[in-house]
């Protein structure tokens, strides 16, 4: 099979889970075993960085429930500057980490976001999703996904970094990452392999952490309904 | 971050007890932290020894990528930290005198938005010049065409390609052509710019395609080039990316295919002012619309 056939039937195989009309957490499940049965050694290889991430308590200081966010200046996907505080003067917000546009669980969740946006929205509530990518491919994710929030561009992962939710993707996956005809350093800027665990982080108001999701295991992500009663409770 | 902090402790100090004093923490806090990061990293970083640890491959070759992120860490929390009214934020940029501003205005208009404080020091140089500027701290970021520098501190991001075309005058014979060939150079002068970064591989491409300097002006600024150019004194093969178009067309040179990749410069180590880290991440995080292969091949007036 050549990259592209291949690239195809991943592609294929991604909009049917994505388009599944099912909870976040089932459409993530059925893409990550349509790619186990697609490609199990990049399964495997998952499975392995996965238990590392874990093992070595990747996350583990990331801030807690009850904290403040940290601060951020990022670009978002018009090139503007934007700060945390300026978000949350728009009333309380969920801050999604993803790896990137590459990354198909990535679009699945910024999916899922998109189409809870009229929920969201009209309880005055907002999401931004935060990306390593530069913005012409946070732009790019955000198009895919018709996802009407900002997109914000972390460069080499520095906001990500100061949370402690940064990591190297390690010798193995990214073999495997570039032989299939991807290229997270293009999209970046960077060759360094970093990704951010993609962490979900709901922030009140006064900047007060009031849920949080973080989870190495970069297929699943923070349920929807989840998502939705901690933004709802959250002030 | 802390990981990341201990372990280029090590590597500086060599020494884990040494290390530790200088995180401030305990040396078995810091063996922990380290044992995390190698477990993470899928490999050991340290070859533990009695008095001196040595970095392992992987320690040596994960150094660079863990110093900069870790620099990046730090930028990040800089500029997020809110400034406080009157607080002046200065920023000193040198740019090579054939890159235009025009492409880095709407990344400066975000960055006096976001520092109200914000003041700028822009320099013009060539590109000797620039790197001496980076070299001796007059400036903190540079933005230029190859600088053709081996300093090892020098860090280089690419930031976009900008093919070189012809450029005529509006009322030039060629004016209104998509694309020229060298023949149609023949009987034309050449404007250089002398001050260009790139003077001696265009040579080699002019020479290649019988195109001698002989009937030339010699410039020393972009500015004057696109004056003479209007005056019809000559025509000009420049990247033309981000050139001006009033009273100027542009057009596809064929044979040439030479581009010019524009980076911006920074010097690895050296503190970063809030400023600055602001602009580097803009800078590295823009898309680059002219840049777009669509844009590229309309390249007429």
């Amino acid at each position: 099979m050549t990259e592209t056939d291949f690239g195809e039937i991943l592609e294929e195989s991604f909009v049917r889970c994505r388009d599944l009309d099912a909870p976040l957490a089932d459409r993530l499940q059925a893409f990550a075993n349509e790619l186990r049965r697609l490609d199990p050694r990049f399964a495997a290889a998952i499975d392995a960085l996965v238990g590392r991430l874990a093992e070595s308590h990747a996350g583990g200081v990331a801030p807690r429930v009850g904290e403040p966010m940290p601060a951020f200046l990022l670009p978002d996907d018009q090139g503007r500057l934007v700060r945390l505080e300026d978000l949350l003067g728009k009333g309380p917000i969920a801050l999604a980490f993803n790896w990137g546009h590459w990354c198909h669980f990535c679009r699945i969740n910024v999916d899922a976001l998109a189409r809870a946006e009229n929920e969201i929205a009209a309880e005055h509530r907002h999401v931004a999703a935060i990306v390593p990518d530069r913005q012409k491919f946070a732009m790019w994710l955000k198009s895919d996904a018709k996802a009407p929030f900002p997109v914000l561009s972390d460069i080499d992962n520095g906001y990500a970094m100061t949370l402690d939710l940064a990591f190297y993707i390690g010798d193995e996956l990214k073999r495997m990452i570039v032989s299939a005809g991807l290229d997270p350093s293009a999209s970046q800027g960077t060759d360094n392999w970093m990704l951010p665990i993609p962490a979900t982080f709901i922030i009140g108001t006064d900047g007060i952490i009031r849920a949080r999701f973080i989870e190495p295991d970069y297929r699943m992500r923070m349920g929807i309904e989840d998502l939705l009663a901690a933004l709802r409770s959250a002030t | 971050m802390h990981h990341i902090r201990y372990f280029l402790a090590v590597s500086e100090t060599l020494n884990l007890t040494k290390a530790a004093e200088q995180c401030n923490v305990s040396q078995p806090a810091l063996s922990r932290a380290i044992k995390a990061l190698e477990t993470e990293l899928g490999g050991e970083l340290l070859r533990r020894e009695r008095t001196l640890s040595h970095l392992t491959e992987l320690g040596q070759r994960m150094l660079p990528m863990l110093r900069q992120s870790y620099e990046t860490a730090l930028a990040a929390k800089m500029v997020a930290a809110s400034i406080r009214k009157g607080e002046t934020a200065p920023l000193s940029v040198a740019i090579t005198h054939t890159v235009a501003l025009g492409p880095f205005a709407p990344m400066l208009r975000q960055l006096a938005r976001a520092f109200p404080g914000l003041q700028l020091k822009l320099c013009r140089g060539t590109g000797r010049e620039v790197a001496e500027y980076l070299r001796s701290g007059t400036v903190e970021l540079a933005i230029a065409g190859p600088l053709g520098e081996s300093w090892s501190r020098l860090d280089t991001f690419a930031l976009f390609d900008e093919p070189f075309g012809l450029v005529v005058s509006g009322t030039h014979r060629l004016a209104g052509r998509d694309n020229a060939e060298f023949s149609d150079l023949a009987s034309e002068t050449l404007l250089i710019n002398s001050a260009f970064e790139m003077i001696e591989e265009l040579a080699a491409f002019r020479e290649a395609n019988g195109i001698l300097d002989t009937a030339s002006h010699q410039v020393a600024t972009q500015e004057d080039l696109l004056e003479l150019l209007k005056a019809d004194l000559g025509v000009a093969i420049i990247p033309v990316g981000a050139v001006e178009t009033d009273g100027i067309c542009r057009m596809a040179l064929k044979q040439l295919n030479l581009v010019r990749k524009v980076s911006v410069y920074t010097v690895a180590g050296r503190h970063r002012a809030i400023a600055c880290a602001a602009l580097f991440n803009l800078l590295r995080a823009a898309d680059w619309g002219f840049n777009t292969p669509t844009k590229q091949s309309r390249m007429a007036c």
